[in-house]
């Protein structure tokens, strides 16, 4: 017996260690990763400019002769879907049957070939289909002109809770990307947006940002580094997420609040140096139609890269009267 | 030789133990330094917040000599054909109070003060020195050489804020513009009477847990020029008293409405400065609120031998279920899943509906008829106000009051379109009412507006009464009860019998409910339900949990709950449902004003909104009270 008494001292050993090991990593408290107050890997201190974009319109507008200029219409005031007035004093429509198959959009970006791609929009009246068309970001074929879904999202669904899914869009050019928003799934108390990063050329998701519901999204080239713009659905944030930073620890950080936090970033755009406007309404993830002219609220957010500061105020042209 | 292979089979279990050892610390550490699990998905917790509503039937300003006083001046003014309360002496030196006595008597200042003939409610705001920042290019070198103020004008009623430039000097106008949806900041009168009323509220007072005094408060005012106020009750004037408790490290904000001189909303907050609202609204207020205490869970209600669990929902309004009285089951679930709104028009001929249309965001819906009419109109969802598939939302949280000729009481709730009463928005109600006998009644009231006359609205009622798992429909024949032995629908007699349908237990049909319809017996300046009732045997997907739009809004032929009797299903001694859709016919000539509702400017130059509500639903009788 003595013979095997080191296996048996061994076993014990490795036994009192394992229940030791395991009593111990227990009792180690879990950290909620959104709880974890870690300072952004490569905070937002850029300068950045106003890019020119340089994506062509789709290609059939000029196999049809289309007079310029164009509008895409996807206000829903209208038409249904997809809408193109073209044309001087765009007076002429093109609007086949077919654009509205999908139910109605919230926004579009177009790539380097002319493709055009569309996020869905849950409307008044709730129709068989709404939901499922949540999941789908659509293309507009450059050369065809035809809408069809591109790439569906199996893991989103929109419910009678929200009925919100696929939302906002943006559009990298510098590795022909898509960045898409989701809003699937949050609640009145959590947020489980996610942001995917998809590969046009192959439809493959190369990465996702979790526990982000973006409204709105948008590229941005810094000074230093590219950064993702996110116009949060709560709150009237502003995130940005570094996309040079290292993977794995880098988060989107917050840049402000804006004054009315009842009113959220749909749009936004660079007008001038480190000036963003910025196209807000009150979003409530509910169907309610509070995308009316006298609804939205415009807001300039200024950066000051010397003093770190962003300075933020109300753009008020449109309501003025004399 | 014994003893060598000994020493070789003592390095043999050697090895072993050492490769137990080994493997062991190997496979521990891995253990330690693995994930546990698959990650999870990143979820962010939404902060909680503790919010205050004024409790119903308060009244807010009564008493308080502030609000008196200018509720007095305001009238006074009013009957002399004035509209804006000057500045106090107070808040005016020498140059400032002539240009206040210049600008009022100046018309195109004073253009936005009344409209066909009626004054609209105006205050003056501010009269200050004009900053040189905000003196346009043109006229620097007038206000070098000469002193310039800068006067601010509220309208109530328009929720426009005026901003005049006047050269005190030469008493002239430089520049008037107006600014529409916008508030100023506010006169140092209106701040004391925002004080005085936080202070004279009842629910403040609740709040704090003391009766608060002017020390314990500091104003927040609306900060800057020409910014949103930091109540932003779209087309309302607000500001938010703050009472902080230091001790606590927390601040009560309380919202006071100075468009209607009352508290609107409080909110308790951290005193950092991270955790300070920016922006209070008295309408987000009431959303967390609503969504945190009657959307994310239900609330139980016991009164007058009732238990009555109830919860807001996604769409389908005001939903009671589990309901009891003295103990008894009365009702599974009862709650009206949507409102069908139609518009009939004549000259259907010529209607183009080969494009869509829409009307105040709504996709309308076009159907012709036979006889050359057609009818135009959508349905609308009542739920919770945030993540819901709602258009008119849940205003204010559910509210229990007594019933008119105090025989019970009733649960209630708001929903509205945020933009009612203008026109093509609608309010209605959600009404529960229970009687002291065991009675019970499901209510929709209608409170406009719409788009106008020649609406139909149909509220669908989905009532499941709890007589056990074995129940049976009858309808009242002149040779005595008849059992409906299929799920079937009828339009619901009027004025034959006053209850002309029954629900009973199948194993004890002395245990039941007579139902009585309305045609104006209740005292409600009803004009009747001119009900179709439809009666199905009970399937979860029908309506159990949260309906999305059922039906066609404008298909008079059809209420959309047709394709739950289509198979004829047998509903003898099984679960029943009862569906019950009233039609409406809204009315908006004068004298008649019916289902519909207006804006008026009163005789104070403020907006007064009148309502000529319609109320339709069934009444539920215990058979033996009845008999």
């Amino acid at each position: 017996m003595r013979r095997y008494l080191p296996i048996v001292l061994a076993s014990v050993v490795v036994l009192l260690g394992a229940v030791w090991v395991v009593s111990e990593k227990k009792s180690v408290p879990k950290q909620e990763p959104q709880q974890k107050q870690v300072a952004p890997l490569c905070p937002f201190g850029d300068s950045f400019q106003k890019e020119v974009s340089k994506s062509p319109l789709p290609h059939f507008l000029h196999t049809l002769k289309l007079p310029q200029p164009f509008l895409i219409d996807l206000s829903q005031k209208e038409h249904r879907g997809l809408a193109l007035y073209y044309g001087r004093g765009l007076r002429h429509l093109l609007h086949p049957k077919v654009w509205e198959r999908y139910g109605h959009f919230s926004t579009y970006v177009l790539d380097k070939e002319g493709n055009l791609y569309l996020t869905p929009m849950p409307f008044i009246s709730i129709e068989p289909q709404t939901f499922a068309w949540q999941k789908a970001i659509y293309r507009l074929e450059s050369q065809t002109g035809k809408l069809k879904p591109w790439r569906i999202l199996e893991e989103v669904e929109a419910s009678a809770s929200n009925p919100y899914g696929v939302t906002s869009i943006a559009y990298d050019k510098h590795d022909h990307t898509l960045w898409v928003g989701t809003l699937n799934g949050s609640t009145y108390t959590e947020q489980k947006g996610v942001i995917y990063h998809i590969d046009i050329a192959s439809k493959r998701i190369l990465g996702r940002i979790e526990g982000v519901d973006a409204l709105s999204l948008q590229l941005l080239q810094g000074k230093q580094q590219r950064w993702l713009l996110i116009g949060s659905a709560r709150g009237g944030e502003l995130l940005a997420y570094g996309l040079e930073c290292q993977e794995g620890v880098n988060t989107p950080q917050k840049l402000f609040s804006l004054p009315n936090t009842q009113m959220q970033i749909r749009k936004m755009r660079v007008i001038a140096p480190n000036t963003l406007l910025l196209e807000t309404i009150p979003f409530s993830y509910t169907l309610i139609t509070q995308s009316a002219k006298e609804d939205r609220v415009r807001y300039i957010a200024k950066w000051y890269p010397q003093r770190q500061k962003w300075e933020i105020s109300l753009q008020m042209n449109e309501n003025v009267t004399k | 030789m014994v003893k060598e292979q000994k020493g070789r089979k003592m390095q043999q279990e050697n090895k072993i133990a050492l490769g137990i050892l080994v493997g062991g610390v190997v496979a521990l550490s891995l253990y330690w330094f693995l994930p546990t699990s698959s990650p999870k998905p990143i979820i962010k917790k939404v902060e909680q917040e503790q919010i205050i509503l004024p409790k119903e039937g308060r009244v807010h300003h009564a008493k308080i000599p502030e609000v008196e006083a200018y509720l007095e001046q305001l009238s006074a003014l009013m009957r002399r054909g004035e509209a804006v309360i000057p500045l106090g002496e107070e808040e005016l030196e020498s140059r400032s109070k002539r240009v206040q006595t210049f600008l009022l008597k100046n018309p195109q200042f004073l253009a936005d003060t009344h409209h066909n003939k009626q004054l609209l409610h105006n205050d003056m705001m501010r009269i200050l020195p004009a900053l040189v920042g905000s003196i346009p290019e043109r006229f620097q070198q007038q206000c070098k050489a000469h002193h310039c103020y800068e006067a601010q004008k509220y309208n109530f009623v328009t929720n426009t804020t005026t901003k005049a430039l006047v050269d005190s000097d030469t008493l002239s106008l430089l520049s008037l513009e107006r600014y529409p949806q916008m508030q100023p900041d506010i006169s140092l009168r209106l701040t004391h009477i925002a004080q005085a009323i936080a202070l004279a509220s009842e629910d403040v007072k609740e709040a704090l847990g003391k009766t608060p005094s002017f020390k314990d408060m500091t104003m927040a005012n609306v900060r800057g020029t020409m910014k949103e106020s930091p109540c932003q009750n779209t087309s309302h004037l607000c500001v938010a008293p703050t009472f902080s408790d230091h001790h606590a490290q927390k601040a009560l904000w309380a919202v006071v409405d100075l468009t209607e001189l009352r508290l609107a909303a409080a909110k308790w907050a951290g005193l950092g400065k991270t955790t300070t609202p920016a922006c209070i609204s008295e309408r987000a207020l009431q959303n967390r609120y609503i969504m945190k205490h009657f959307c994310q869970k239900d609330t139980l209600l016991k009164r007058n031998g009732w238990e009555i669990s109830y919860r807001l929902t996604g769409s389908d309004g005001l939903e009671v279920h589990h309901v009891s009285f003295n103990g008894k089951p009365v009702l599974d679930s009862a709650k009206i899943v949507d409102w069908h709104v139609s518009y009939q028009e004549k000259g259907g001929e010529s209607l183009d509906t080969s494009t869509q249309s829409y009307i105040e965001g709504r996709r309308v819906e076009f159907r012709k008829e036979e006889d050359g009419n057609y009818l135009f109109g959508y349905n609308d969802a009542m739920g919770c106000p945030l993540f819901s598939t709602s258009v008119v939302l849940a205003f204010n949280a559910p509210q229990i009051k007594p019933l008119p000729f105090g025989d019970g009481f009733m649960l209630t709730q708001d929903f509205r379109n945020p933009k009612w009463p203008m026109a093509c928005n609608y309010r209605y109600e959600n009404r529960f009412e229970f009687y002291n006998d065991g009675s019970f009644r499901v209510v929709g009231v209608n409170k406009g507006r719409g788009c106008g006359d020649h609406a139909i609205y149909r509220p669908v009622m989905r009532i499941d009464v709890n007589l056990g798992a074995e129940e049976k429909f009858y309808s009242a024949t002149q040779e005595g009860w008849r059992e409906w032995l299929v799920e079937g629908s009828e339009f619901v007699p009027t004025h034959t019998t006053p209850y002309p349908y029954k629900i009973t237990s199948a194993s004890d049909v002395t245990r039941g409910y007579k139902i009585e319809p309305n045609h104006g017996q209740f005292h409600d300046q009803s004009r009747g339900d001119n009900a179709t009732l439809f009666v199905t045997h009970f399937h979860p997907n029908e309506g159990e949990s949260d309906l999305l739009t059922l039906g066609s809004c404008c298909n008079l032929k059809e209420d959309g709950v047709e394709r739950y009797v289509e198979d004829n299903e047998s509903i003898d001694a099984k679960k029943i449902v009862l569906w019950y859709v009233p039609r409406i016919y809204n009315d908006s000539k004068k004298g008649e004003e019916y289902c519909w509702a207006d804006s008026i400017v009163d005789d104070s130059g403020n907006i007064e909104v009148k309502v000529w509500p319609c109320t339709v639903g069934p009444k539920f009788i215990p058979l033996k009270g009845a008999e």
